[in-house]
């Protein structure tokens, strides 16, 4: 009997967040003011100013951890209006009751994910690359639910770019712009050659922030307003796009190098057979 | 005799809240369900992202900083949202150091919206797990029938339909909206805004009757900013959930008695300790109500409705003639005695036709246009027949004693721009009720001087 009418336009926004335990770990003893939780609470106000916005807005949150990626928001716990356990604590300080779930939901996941998590030997690096392809995976499965018409996706990046997820990386990317589908970075510390190609190609925001204390301000006022609004407001101006390639060989980011003449393979030196395609 | 046809307006909670006292509206942010409410489907969204930007700043911002945020080319819409967001008293503009002029976001607003998205201030209401798990569980499934059932009951018993039956109250207020009308001792019958009332889809009636609801709800002696913030909370509640009624003021249990009878809340009993908001009050505030259509019209005027409802049929023979009735369907007939018929009782054609639209049958929805052209045409045009006398108001003037007098009067009131008619040989003339009093203090200067 009741159903959502054609013209509620469904718009979902997927946050990907890199809680790369040694990128916060090290940050933590750099500076106190800012930290993994800090971090976490800004999210949750960009999500809640989302799911406030708009009854029919969407909201996905993953956390890129070192080897695996973890949704934290709808996780397996949410269990939609029944829980019981958590609705004690929902709404108790005037909260939203929706958002107050969520963000219970929120911080248990992320306190989970953080201490089950182990970091074993030498991969360091975030798995961002795959915790986009799982954004992606999220949104296409979601698109024909709730016939989405405006879809983007948050990258909130902490660690260094991983010249090893290149590839991967670039193919997340092609498909997004395939599916028209949005990418916004919000870089903490260094800049990102992977992320600032990714918001270029898929017409993002890219924006490097120069005060980490200020994120949840700088969240609201650039990546808050969707692809429609952002026409209309003065944003800030695109960034200068580092196009380097990494080569297949090394993964070393080049200016210069070889290329395949069948599979566009690229290398950083010469050689006679090509590895790719032989 | 002058207005033949009295339009039914369906306002919305904008309109509505634009015409509340400032005072009131101020009293009304007080809440953070109605500063959630206000946010969400009032504001246009560029004005939603103004307020975002706003609300974590202590400061007031200068105007012209917050002109500098938009694009030369939305000017417009910037425009739009200044003057959207002052209507609802959501900010004020007010003198900076220096001179300027700035705007700062109303402070109880403020304070509320980030109540309402981040926490931090009182519980809305209390805690129905305070009571411990029901007994007597509802499923949301059961809970969309009931509303459904209740409301059905009340159109049921503005049809007339002799097995429903409300309670005083409610019938009072059908007749105080003006959708029913009753005559000393009589039972109320229906009234042409009622048959019109009829036709909308659910979202506007329950619109409708709750905004007619709080018209009357201050002569009741309820408190209006205590009423419409408990409505917008229920709009904010979670399905499936039960609340508790501790804590509600008397005036507040009279009105949830109300909403449980247009079937907006559910309660087992009337002295029940908790209820359930159903979907009619959740989506109260969004409107995002549709039915599944199940009618079907053919070119050959004939119409099959898939339904076994009393009441669908009842709103199909408003405007058809039966032919057939089957367990699951009812043929009709579209015919011109029966669409004039309808006309006559104060419904549009307009309105007929958005029936239809609205609850056209899957199979329908996937042609374009989705009703046949030429049934929306005939049935316009059939409403067009009885449309061949327009009713002006007027004054009469008549009985002049020379044809001088007349023209020079009629000559008057031409150049003012008021002449409805006139007849020359008769010496008769009509000028409308504005112009009235003009070319009557015309006449008396022209009298006393000659």
């Amino acid at each position: 009997m009741f159903a959502f009418s054609a013209e509620d336009e469904v718009n979902l926004l997927v946050i990907v967040v890199d809680v790369n335990p040694i990128w916060w770990g090290q940050q933590a003893q750099r500076d106190t003011e800012f930290t993994l939780s800090k971090c976490i609470d800004a999210v949750m106000v960009l999500g809640n100013s989302h799911m406030a916005m708009s009854r029919t807005n969407k909201l996905c949150i993953i956390a890129s951890h070192c080897q695996d990626s973890h949704f934290l928001y709808p996780c397996k716990s949410w269990r939609g209006g029944d829980g019981r356990d958590e609705d004690t604590s929902s709404s108790g300080d005037g909260k939203y009751e929706l958002l107050s779930v969520a963000n219970n939901l929120m911080a248990d996941e992320i306190r989970s994910v953080m201490l089950k998590s182990k970091v074993k030997g030498n991969s360091t690096d975030t798995m961002l690359a795959g915790s986009l392809a799982k954004a992606l995976c999220c949104i296409l499965l979601h698109q024909p639910l709730f016939q989405c018409v405006l879809v983007s996706v948050q990258v909130i990046k902490a660690a260094d770019d991983c010249a090893l997820q290149y590839m991967n990386f670039m193919n997340v990317i092609f498909a997004a712009q395939k599916q028209n589908i949005l990418i916004d970075a919000c870089v903490l510390d260094a800049d990102s050659g992977l992320l600032q190609q990714a918001c270029d190609i898929t017409g993002g925001l890219y924006l490097k922030i120069p005060q980490k204390v200020a994120l949840a301000q700088y969240l609201l006022w650039v990546f808050l307003p969707d692809s429609e609004q952002r026409s209309q407001l003065m944003l800030p101006p695109p960034a200068h796009v580092d196009y380097r390639a990494a080569c297949f060989c090394h993964r070393n980011l080049i200016e210069i190098g070889y290329v395949c003449s069948v599979c566009l393979s690229i290398f950083c030196n010469f050689s006679p057979i090509c590895t790719t395609c032989e | 005799m002058m207005k033949l046809r009295v339009q039914l307006q369906c306002k919305n909670l904008h309109e509505y809240l634009r015409e509340l006292s400032p005072e009131l509206l101020d009293r009304l942010y007080n809440h953070p369900a109605t500063c959630l409410a206000v946010y969400r489907s009032e504001l246009p969204s560029l004005a939603k992202n103004y307020v975002m930007r706003m609300l974590f700043l202590d400061q007031p911002l200068p105007q012209a900083a917050v002109a500098l945020w938009v694009k030369k080319d939305s000017q417009k819409d910037h425009d739009e949202c200044v003057s959207i967001l002052s209507g609802l008293r959501l900010w004020h503009s007010l003198q900076l150091q220096g001179g300027l002029q700035g705007y700062s976001l109303n402070p109880v607003f403020k304070e509320n919206l980030r109540i309402a998205l981040l926490g931090g201030g009182k519980a809305w209401a209390d805690e129905g797990s305070s009571l411990g798990p029901d007994r007597h569980a509802r499923d949301i499934e059961s809970l969309d029938k009931y509303a459904l059932e209740r409301w059905e009951v009340i159109l049921h018993f503005m049809v007339g339909s002799p097995s429903a039956a409300v309670s005083q109250d409610l019938a009072q207020l059908l007749v105080q909206a003006g959708l029913m009308r009753s005559e000393a001792g009589e039972a109320p019958y229906i009234t042409s805004a009622g048959f019109q009332f009829l036709l909308l889809d659910t979202a506007s009636q329950l619109w409708y009757f709750t905004l007619q609801y709080l018209k009357s709800a201050q002569s009741r002696g309820m408190d209006l900013v205590e009423i419409l913030s408990f409505l917008f909370q229920l709009s904010f509640s979670t399905l499936g959930r039960d609340y508790s009624v501790e804590g509600m003021s008397e005036s507040l249990l009279t009105f949830l008695q109300h909403l449980r009878e247009f079937g907006l809340v559910f309660q087992r009993k009337r002295k029940s300790r908790r209820y359930y908001p159903t979907r009619l009050a959740i989506t109260l505030a969004a409107g995002v109500t549709s039915n599944t259509g199940f009618i079907v019209v053919e070119t050959n005027y004939r119409i099959y409705a898939y339904t076994n409802s009393e009441l669908q049929i009842a709103l199909v023979a408003l405007f058809s003639e039966m032919l057939y009735r089957f367990s699951n369907l009812v043929v009709a007939q579209v015919t011109r005695e029966s669409v004039q018929q309808a006309i006559a009782n104060g419904i549009t054609a307009q309105q007929i036709i958005h029936f239809l639209k609205t609850r056209a049958h899957p199979v329908m929805l996937k042609q374009t246009p989705v009703l046949p052209p030429t049934i929306t045409d005939q049935i316009r045009l059939w409403e067009l027949e009885r449309d061949r006398l327009q009713f002006t108001e007027g004054v009469l003037y008549n009985q002049f004693l020379s044809q001088a007098d007349f023209e020079m009067l009629r000559d008057r009131a031409q150049s003012l721009g008021c002449l409805v008619w006139q007849d020359a040989p008769h010496r008769v003339m009509v000028v409308t009720p504005q112009g009235h009093s003009e070319v009557k203090r015309f006449w008396k200067r022209q009298r006393s001087n000659t």
